[in-house]
């Protein structure tokens, strides 16, 4: 994979502080291109035995309940093992449910001493290559710019990000919480658990914990059947999103 | 790098309802219609197919596609099982096509299906 951090970044990775691999850090997932953040955090839940520790309630969020095993939950659920604590979001968002959904996250961080967040989406790409599929990463904080050099992860240099994502970078942007968003490449329109696969071994190697990808190997055509139905959901909040949104004005070159 | 095609900066296709038939034991596929210039673009998620078990049928201007499953895929919901063996989806183009010049791929277990337009018309001169 080729490393494509510019040289005057590498040059100021010199000069920054390195995150520190034990403090508390927050991995958020939410259905969105390639239902990528769905799969793999859900994923990293299950194979981590990660436990479940409480909900984050977000003002005027859809009525929607989860039953497992006779234990009624809600749509956004919170789990924790060690110093690694997920938020995940069984719902689609549209702008403004994401937007008080960080505030929300950013609030669960503060009360929990979390220094970082880490968010799995997708990178939408219709023109996907063949043979390999990438992942990139976005820092807001330059604290961050480790992560991305010391597991080679090529960092998304330049293109636009709207609607749900930018929402809530925007939210932690504000409230100057560091956060490094891992975009996986992966078809625009379908569920793909490939891309999600992608997106775990990464976050293995960020975590540096063991996370076997066999069992969702296994499973990926299974999987893309099971999730239509979300899939078709989030597809329709984004259509709603770009209706009601505002475009942003391209940047002249 | 340019991540030129991320996410909203292209235009999110037409997606139409999951309408599964528990009798006929089939599924509907994921599908997707985009609109170019010169052509549309057909996508099915067509998963645990391959790619010699996938019939295509044009009609007009609707497209079906019908396809036979590797393996019985099954659903269990409140201690209920559903089996189902196919996919089939019919989708409507809203314009005029080129039905002699359609194309087609199947990969990782999606169907494109490129439905060229039929431009008829007469030129204006400009003065």
């Amino acid at each position: 994979m080729s490393f494509l951090l510019p040289t005057s970044v590498e040059e100021n990775l010199m000069n920054i502080t390195k995150p520190d691999p034990q403090e508390n850090t927050l991995l958020v997932g939410f259905p969105s291109n390639g239902l990528v953040g769905t799969f793999s955090i859900s994923y990293l839940i299950h194979h981590l035995k990660m436990k479940y520790v409480g909900e984050i309630d977000v003002k005027d969020l859809p009525a929607a309940l989860f039953v497992e095993e006779g234990k009624i939950l809600g749509p956004i659920r919170v789990y924790n093992k060690k110093n690694i604590f997920i938020v995940i979001s069984e719902v689609p968002f549209n702008q403004y449910l994401a937007e008080g959904f960080a505030y929300a996250a950013h609030k669960f961080c503060q009360k929990n001493g979390i220094k970082k967040i880490i968010i799995v989406s997708g990178m939408g790409s219709i023109n996907q290559s063949k043979e390999t599929l990438k992942l990139y990463g976005l820092v807001t904080d330059q604290i961050l710019e480790n992560i991305l050099y010391n597991n080679e992860i090529p960092k998304f240099l330049e293109g636009n990000i709207f609607g749900v994502d930018a929402a809530i970078i925007s939210v932690f942007r504000k409230l100057k919480i560091p956060v490094l968003i891992l975009y996986a490449e992966c078809h625009p329109f379908f569920p793909d658990p490939e891309a999600s696969i992608i997106a775990i071994e990464t976050l293995a190697k960020i975590l540096d914990v063991q996370i076997e990808t066999q069992d969702i190997q296994n499973r990926m055509d299974k999987l893309r059947i099971q999730y239509r139905n979300l899939m078709e959901e989030t597809i329709r909040t984004l259509q709603h999103n770009q209706e009601q949104g505002t475009r942003a004005p391209q940047i002249y070159r | 790098m340019r991540n030129n095609d991320f996410e909203f900066k292209m235009t999110l296709p037409f997606m139409t309802p999951i309408l599964d038939d528990i009798e006929q034991r089939s599924l509907s596929p994921l599908s997707s219609l985009r609109e170019y210039e010169n052509y549309w673009m057909v996508e099915f998620d067509l998963p645990m197919v391959g790619s010699e078990n996938i019939n295509v049928i044009f009609n007009q201007n609707t497209i079906t596609v019908e396809a036979k499953l590797k393996e019985t895929y099954s659903e269990e919901k409140l201690g209920k099982i559903t089996k189902f063996e196919y996919f089939k989806k019919s989708v409507s183009l809203p314009g005029k096509i080129d039905s002699k010049k359609i194309t087609s791929k199947f990969e990782k277990g999606r169907l494109e299906i490129k439905i060229p337009k039929k431009i008829d018309g007469t030129s204006i001169k400009i003065n």
